[in-house]
């Protein structure tokens, strides 16, 4: 697989494919009537065509073996705060109201007040003795899978800025997101569902489109967009039903179309973008039930649906399990409530109430997204990573909040190749600053790639002269963090 | 920024003196002035071959390919309207057509055709993509619209209608506000002040200097690859890695945008500025005699006032309209940022062009922005880019693909020229046809390669599978402006008439698509989805090619969604009205999508289907079938 692909070389590929593409493209659109028929006498079946690798979200080989092969990212939006989550720092109780030189750095958030304890009590959790806020009951039930990184470091204490750099790698919304980049790379295992699906209750996160768009990739690597709050599955997809016809009228009246198609591929003798028309009009036959299908909890038991537990977060999180294990790619699922793009910027004011509500609405789901992934084996395979775009400040915003703070913050990782049960780096005694083994998010993302079998500097798309990445220029795959 | 050194390569040793600006680089085809070179001599005397043929077949011969038979006329007339004004001809137009058997009937197509003010429309369209225009702007942060947008748009229109001098159109876009008093041509300057604008959500200063650098990327980027197909922005963090641009080159041009400001102007005429001042001083004359009557006098003559102040109401001249342009505001140099960082300032850079184009040392610009140098700079005749790369977009679009592959990318990572002598040829003579974009139009399709038959050939294909020589002419997907147009067109629907505001739900529209609403961000307007999933260019940087991709989410919009239902009732309620019989239904049908009978295996088909319901129901879903086919989507 060569990665440095050529713009034009991408398009070809998504405009033109060969006849063995096209055939793959066609993939188990064979068993359906009338079709069939109709591109044998094309000549377009043959027994001897096995499916392989072709269409732009066909499964491409990796650079080298993957830990991971499909990743969750728990988007939560609006800065948590680490000293309050998940970045015990006993300190802060010790010195509270003080304002040591360690906290004195320049900023232009609100951080020039003393420190500010944590409203929340802390205890100790699993074989790791891993210190998590009470917030989190059933995360910290979970802490022996987690890989906790709390040395993140980022560019902009602004939210548009870090998201867009969190999920794109760049603080303007002008590159593709990581999500993007993983199904150019690696395609998705399902024809019948988008590679790349990106969820939210109610509000998406600001940057909207950016977070999961392709930019100057091809569409075809875009993240589809679905809002937990309002799932049908025509929002899944477009006109994913005919509002008039029934299925076998309808049916009839795709074969006259295949029909005409046909008879005018006969006239123009070789022209692969029309077949690759035909097999399309198959395929989406074929979404109109699998996209439905993978939506739809209702198969699920009623001890799954329990543990997962009430909830729109919690329901996006037992679709994410769902799509995964259909071989979607990659599930971006960002937090929010009360529809706010940024949820977890409630901390301005009064870190206990606006933080306790955030981490109650998505404190089961995460966790039993994590057992249920475990228990049905699918884990291993799966990257879960959990963060926001910055952290908190430990000194105080006004009498109980906390302002921005990109000098240090908390990110977590799960499943798919991580070290479990174990924390990585460190901020200072106070929690403002990542001090050791720091991980800037171009770190993260190019440990990310590696992790789902994908060199950072290797995967690279040529767009306007240049050889954009992920990374950009930057980024080192953080060792540490690997089982 | 963004692309690595080549790990496998050994860094080259860069001179000091002459850093990226190398012997080597500068030799780059692309540099080099247009040589006049004479097509070779006819080699078949018993064809009228045109010298773009004649290019042409000697290349073909070289490979040992043939060209293809002239295309028949009810193709050819098909394919030249489709290209030309993006609607396919009516079958009566068709009819026309193929009964004038003489030698001008093609010419006089062609001219008609280019007369059309959906010339125009279809052509300005595609200037549009490298224009990334929009109608919002492009932080998402600040989703606000930009409301006169359009007016750019239809300048663009009215512009090619009228075949303004390219060197002309070039100028004004950059510095129209700048030539004369302004008036007539500064809403030209859309292509800058229509552009994406970054902000940052917070005063943190380094986020605003970073979002005001990615603006002045974005008018460096648009500038320099939509007129020369130069990515002059590779050198905005460090010397360019591959073409002589060295860094200076990029902050000389940045500092003409720094200087240059957005700027929403009035287009009041002399004329209208008088009716609207008269009008003013006459309601205020009313106005001030109203307040100066007693309460409660005098009430015939309030009466009066109030009426006579209704009426001045009721007769308000117009609002003058606006636009969104750009002016001056500042003179200065920039600094050099380091390593693109605009928090590490450099040493400050002159404005000037760029080196590999003007020579070593081009004089610095010092007058107002520099933009109207800059812009002259563009324009000039002896510029090598300028006309080479417009001449490749012209042919892109007429034949699918372009003389040079990479249309935004001539340096030395772009494709080499398939035909160099050719383009050179066509580039010299659009500067001496004063720069027509008409002329050349015509130049082009009067060939015999244009009219080529797009008929397979095994044998050729093996030898040239992406057709790069020509050997017939490429069947092309449309886009998906011309393909709804036609839908519209053909139903009967079709609204024709040319400019005006932006139409925020063109699905629900029977305008063409050219004048839906863009937004920057493809996430917030109506028809967002629709145009994104038929391949229609995020506007968020300048584009010179679309991709075309298949699928099956577009086959979901052909079966399912409302506006194909609602097409292919409005189809077959034409086909109805306009023919008695099921026969002639289907006859009427092929007449008007691709002006050519219907075959016996089409008869067939369609009878079978329409056997198997009811009338009322099986027509329309017929028509809808017909619509959705794929030979509805092409020119051959």
């Amino acid at each position: 697989m060569k990665f440095r692909a050529h713009e034009s070389a991408v398009r070809a590929a998504l405009a033109v494919p060969s006849r063995r593409q096209f055939l793959n493209r066609l993939g188990a659109g064979f068993g359906t009537l009338g079709l069939t028929a109709a591109l044998a006498d094309a000549g377009l079946l043959s027994a001897a065509e096995t499916p392989v690798a072709g269409s732009p979200l066909a499964p491409k080989a990796p650079h080298f073996a993957p830990k991971a092969k499909r990743i969750i990212q728990l988007f939560m939006p609006g800065g948590p705060s680490q000293v309050d989550t998940f970045d015990y720092k006993p300190a802060l109780a010790k010195n509270a109201g003080q304002r040591p030189v360690l906290v004195d750095r320049k900023s232009l958030r609100n951080t020039k007040n003393g420190l500010m304890p944590s409203p929340f009590g802390f205890k100790q959790h699993g074989k790791s003795e891993k210190w998590v806020s009470d917030i989190f009951p059933k995360v910290a039930e979970r802490v022996d899978d987690i890989c906790f990184v709390h040395s993140m470091h980022t560019d902009s204490p602004e939210h548009a800025g870090a998201i867009l750099m969190m999920n794109l790698g760049h603080i303007q919304p002008t590159r593709p997101s990581m999500g993007s980049w993983l199904v150019y790379g690696l395609g998705s295992e399902n024809r019948n569902l988008p590679g790349f699906v990106s969820m939210s209750p109610r509000a998406q996160p600001r940057g909207t489109l950016a977070n999961w768009g392709s930019a100057f990739l091809p569409g075809a690597y875009a993240g589809t967009y679905v809002n937990i709050a309002q799932m049908k599955p025509d929002a899944v997809l477009g006109h994913l039903r005919n509002p008039v016809l029934k299925p076998d009228a309808q049916r009839q009246q795709a074969d006259l179309v295949a029909r005409l198609n046909q008879l005018h591929l006969e006239r123009s003798e070789k022209d692969a973008q029309l077949e690759a028309g035909i097999a399309s009009m198959e395929l989406a036959f074929r979404m109109q039930t699998a996209v439905p299908e993978v939506f739809d909890t209702a198969s699920e038991t009623k001890e799954t649906l329990e543990l997962y537990g009430p909830g729109e977060f919690a329901k996006g999180c037992l679709l994410a399990r769902r799509l995964v294990e259909q071989g979607v790619r990659v599930v971006q699922l960002s937090h929010s409530i009360d529809g706010y793009d940024i949820a977890w910027d409630t901390g301005h004011d009064d870190i206990l109430k606006g933080h306790a509500a955030l981490a109650k609405a998505c404190d089961q789901g995460i966790a039993a997204l994590l057992t249920d992934l475990k228990r049905r084996g699918l884990l291993d395979e799966t990257l879960v990573l959990w963060g926001g775009e910055f952290g908190r400040a430990p000194t105080s915003e006004g009498a109980k909040g906390r302002d921005h703070d990109h000098y240090g913050f908390t990110v977590w990782m799960a499943g798919g190749g991580v070290k479990p049960g174990t924390s990585y780096g460190a901020t200072d005694e106070f929690g403002l600053s990542a001090v050791e083994k720091r991980v800037h998010v171009h770190d993260l993302h190019a440990t990310i790639l590696h992790l789902m079998g994908l060199d950072h500097e290797k995967l690279t798309f040529r767009y306007s002269g240049r050889d954009y990445r992920l990374t950009d220029v930057a980024g080192t795959v953080v060792k540490g963090l690997l089982k | 920024m963004g692309a690595p050194w080549p790990t496998t390569v050994v860094k080259p040793v860069v001179n000091p003196e002459l850093g990226v600006l190398t012997p080597e680089r500068l030799k780059h085809w692309a540099f080099q002035p247009l040589k006049a070179i004479d097509p070779p001599a006819r080699v078949e005397a018993d064809r009228k071959r045109q010298p773009i043929d004649r290019f042409v077949l000697a290349s073909l011969a070289a490979k040992g390919l043939k060209p293809a038979a002239t295309a028949d006329r009810r193709t050819l007339i098909r394919r030249a309207s489709l290209d030309l004004i993006g609607l396919p001809p009516t079958p009566e137009e068709v009819e026309a057509f193929v009964a004038d058997t003489s030698a001008e009937a093609y010419p006089k197509l062609l001219d008609r055709l280019l007369a059309s003010p959906h010339y125009g429309e279809r052509w300005g369209r595609h200037w549009l993509d490298v224009a990334r225009h929009s109608d919002g702007h492009g932080s998402f942060l600040d989703p606000a619209p930009l409301p006169e947008a359009w007016r750019y748009r239809d300048w663009v229109v009215m512009a090619l209608n009228t075949d303004l001098p390219y060197d002309q159109f070039v100028k004004v876009q950059i510095a129209g506000d700048l030539i004369g008093d302004g008036r007539e041509t500064a809403v030209a300057t859309g292509f800058l002040a229509v552009g994406p604008t970054y902000i940052s959500d917070g005063g943190d200063p380094d986020s605003v200097a970073k979002a005001r650098a990615e603006t002045l990327d974005d008018r460096v980027d648009t500038v320099t690859r939509g007129f020369l197909a130069l990515t002059v922005s590779c050198a905005r963090c460090h010397d360019h890695m591959f073409d002589p641009i060295p860094q200076t080159d990029y902050y000389a041009l940045a500092a003409v945008f720094n200087n240059t400001k957005m700027v929403d102007r009035s287009l009041v005429s002399p004329e209208l500025l008088k009716r609207t001042e008269e009008h003013k001083k006459a309601l205020d004359v009313a106005n001030a005699a109203l307040k100066k009557l007693p309460k409660d006098a005098e009430p015939d003559r309030r009466k009066e006032l109030d009426a006579e102040i209704a009426k001045l109401k009721a007769s308000a001249p117009p609002a003058p309209p606006r636009i969104h342009a750009v002016e001056d505001a500042g003179t200065a140099d920039m600094p050099l940022a380091l390593r693109g960082d605009p928090r590490k300032p450099g040493p400050v850079v002159p404005r000037r062009f760029l080196q590999a184009l003007a020579g070593p040392k081009p004089p610095a610009w010092t007058k107002g922005s520099g933009r109207l140098q800059l812009a002259e700079a563009i324009a000039s005749p002896t510029n090598p880019l300028t006309s080479r790369v417009m001449v490749n977009r012209v042919w892109q679009h007429h034949f699918g693909r372009p003389l040079v592959a990479t249309p935004g990318n001539f340096g030395l990572l772009g494709e080499k020229p398939s035909h160099p002598e050719l383009l050179d040829w066509l580039a010299a003579r659009f500067v001496a046809d004063g720069w027509s974009l008409k002329k050349l139009h015509r130049l082009i399709m009067l060939s015999d390669t244009y009219r080529q038959s797009s008929r397979f050939d095994a044998d050729s294909f093996r030898t040239d599978g992406d057709n790069r020589y020509l050997w017939r002419m490429s069947p092309q997907r449309l886009e998906v402006e011309a393909w709804r147009d036609s839908v519209l067109a053909v139903t009967g629907e079709l609204d024709r008439s040319v400019g005006g505001a932006s139409v925020r739900d063109i699905l629900g529209s029977q305008r063409r698509t050219l004048y839906v609403a863009v937004s920057r961000n493809g996430d917030k307007l109506p028809a967002d989805e629709f145009l994104r999933l038929f391949d229609f260019p995020s506007a968020r940087a300048t584009v010179s090619e679309r991709t075309s991709s298949t699928v099956p989410q577009q086959s979901l919009f052909l079966l399912n969604s409302p506006f194909m239902l609602a097409r292919g009732k409005a189809f077959a309620d034409r086909l109805t009205r306009e023919a008695k019989t099921a026969d002639g239904r289907i006859e009427r049908a092929y007449a008007l999508l691709y002006g050519r009978p219907t075959t016996d295996d089409e008869r067939k088909v369609a009878k079978a289907f329409l056997g198997t319901g009811e009338e009322a129901e099986m027509w329309p879903r017929y028509a809808q079938a017909l619509l959705s086919s794929y030979e509805f989507t092409q020119t051959r």
